[in-house]
């Protein structure tokens, strides 16, 4: 829990979202947002994810991924550097040098982020660092890996409502949680999006990585829409941050 | 230039290489390379579709935003901090600590940014920190600024064929340039992008800050071109591997 140090140094005292109306959302008859609506659809007839999202369901898979109920599978090299990582009590995650960070602990990170798409791609815009990721949705292959990414390189498919998006060409400085679940240049990650309603959406997470675990694990989060409020910039500045870290 | 050469080698990776994938239904011409001066595409509700990658000319106004020789009518204060910090190779822009830039010079910069055009929102993706900016185009009006930003706070409309952007909500950290032309939280932008064909894009931005200058202040900027079968690529600030580097005073 030592990285709360973290985000209560990055996020200003004075930190408002600035309400704003959500325009053409669904609303009840007192004007509330009516999260319970349908999902919507775009144009072409698929589910329109587009909106503002925060992680709900439970907060500590921010720290640990697993939330402990059962352990990742780790191989033993991965073991050995989880531990290393939790008895150093984070320190060296690559967001104290404001590196930012992946798929899975943006995923995760209660901040909120705004999902953009389009029929060609989907862009998620996180307050988080002011960082955002690409996925593209134009038919095109996972590339070989040239050039490992915090990111990573993502493609998505519709499957019914549920839109999957796999990601590999990750880069191994990257930590799959706060803890340090390991990530390694040969992880993939699948992402299983479900818009159940107008403010819910499933979220399942699955790890594989024949280099650091010995079968695929993973976690089902939750998102919630975030009506009616839209995000605040939020810039990490390293020396400021980084004399704030403790640990081995 | 030596503080901005210094800063771009140590960001880009040596190995860094833009991943080729022909960009799907665009314009292109017999022979299959990507036409760029079809005419500007249109989206479903007719208006110019500015979607797409692209980079800036050049960088001639990043490192100057007055290099066409304009007058720039700074206050004093004004003129005495841009004198210190263009006499200090621009030692302690934020950049340099991983801070960003503002919506200025990243208008100016020649790396990739994406916009990316729906019917509330255009969001711009830029490669450099990989950090990005929202305009949004729901009608809604500038918000009483609450919290000062490095991007402000953006909304666009359309004067027919151009893209109005007005943004207001600035820091007094942010830089205009390079050099280091200031900005207070007073700094109100106003950009016009205009699409001339598939290709290119033309770009106007006016300064209007009356704690810093005692006139609005307009520049024709390089404007940007479209770059077909490409994407961006990650570009994380690392502070301490960029800091040493830096120069001056």
């Amino acid at each position: 829990m030592k990285s709360l140090l973290l985000l209560a140094a990055c996020l200003p005292v004075t930190a408002q979202w600035i309400h704003y109306p959500t325009p053409g959302i669904p609303r009840t008859p007192d004007s509330k947002p009516n999260l319970s609506a349908p999902a919507p659809k775009t144009a072409d007839g698929k589910p329109d994810l587009s909106g503002l999202w925060t992680r709900t369901n439970n907060p500590n898979y921010f720290f640990d991924l697993t939330t402990k109920a059962e352990e990742a599978p780790m191989l033993p090299s991965a073991a050995a550097l989880y531990k290393q990582r939790l008895a150093a009590l984070q320190k060296g995650h690559p967001s104290e040098r404001c590196v930012g960070h992946g798929p899975t602990d943006y995923a995760t990170l209660g901040q909120p982020r705004r999902i953009i798409q389009t029929p060609q791609m989907i862009a998620i815009l996180y307050e988080s660092y002011n960082h955002f990721r690409q996925i593209f949705l134009d038919g095109r292959a996972l590339p070989p890996v040239t050039q490992p990414a915090y990111m990573g390189y993502s493609v998505g498919h519709w499957d019914g409502d549920t839109l999957v998006v796999e990601t590999s060409g990750l880069d191994e400085r990257g930590w799959l949680d706060m803890n340090g679940h390991p990530q390694t240049e040969t992880t993939k990650i699948t992402e299983r999006y479900l818009r159940r309603d107008f403010g819910h959406m499933d979220l399942q997470l699955i790890i594989e990585d024949p280099n650091a675990y010995s079968k695929p694990w993973g976690v089902n989060l939750a998102l919630n829409l975030f009506a009616d409020e839209d995000m605040i910039e939020m810039m990490c500045e390293n020396e400021k941050d980084y004399r704030h870290m403790v640990g081995k | 230039m030596r503080h901005l050469l210094i800063l771009l080698a140590t960001l880009i990776p040596v190995s860094a290489q833009w991943i080729h994938y022909p960009t799907p239904g665009i314009p292109r011409t017999p022979d299959g390379n990507p036409d760029l001066s079809a005419p500007a595409p249109k989206t479903a509700d007719g208006k110019p579709d500015i979607s797409g990658i692209w980079v800036a000319v050049n960088a001639k106004y990043l490192n100057d935003l007055a290099a066409d020789g304009i007058n720039v009518p700074m206050l004093p204060w004004a003129q005495a901090l841009y004198k210190q910090r263009k006499d200090n190779m621009g030692k302690g822009r934020p950049s340099e600590r991983c801070l960003t830039r503002g919506v200025v010079d990243f208008d100016t910069i020649p790396m990739n940014i994406k916009f990316i055009q729906t019917p509330g929102t255009i969001a711009v993706l830029y490669e450099e920190y990989n950090h990005y900016r929202q305009i949004f185009m729901d009608g809604r009006p500038l918000p009483k600024p609450v919290q000062p930003a490095y991007m402000g706070y953006s909304i666009g409309r359309w004067e027919g064929d151009t893209l109005v952007v007005d943004t207001t909500g600035f820091n007094d950290i942010g830089w205009l340039d390079n050099n280091g032309y200031p900005q207070t939280e007073s700094l109100h932008v106003t950009e016009r992008f205009h699409r001339r064909d598939f290709g290119h894009m033309d770009l106007q931005i006016t300064i209007d800050d009356s704690k810093a200058y005692t006139k609005p202040w307009t520049v024709t900027v390089a404007g940007f071109r479209y770059l077909p079968d490409t994407e961006i690529i990650e570009n994380i600030c690392e502070n301490e591997k960029d800091f040493q580097h830096m120069v001056g005073k």
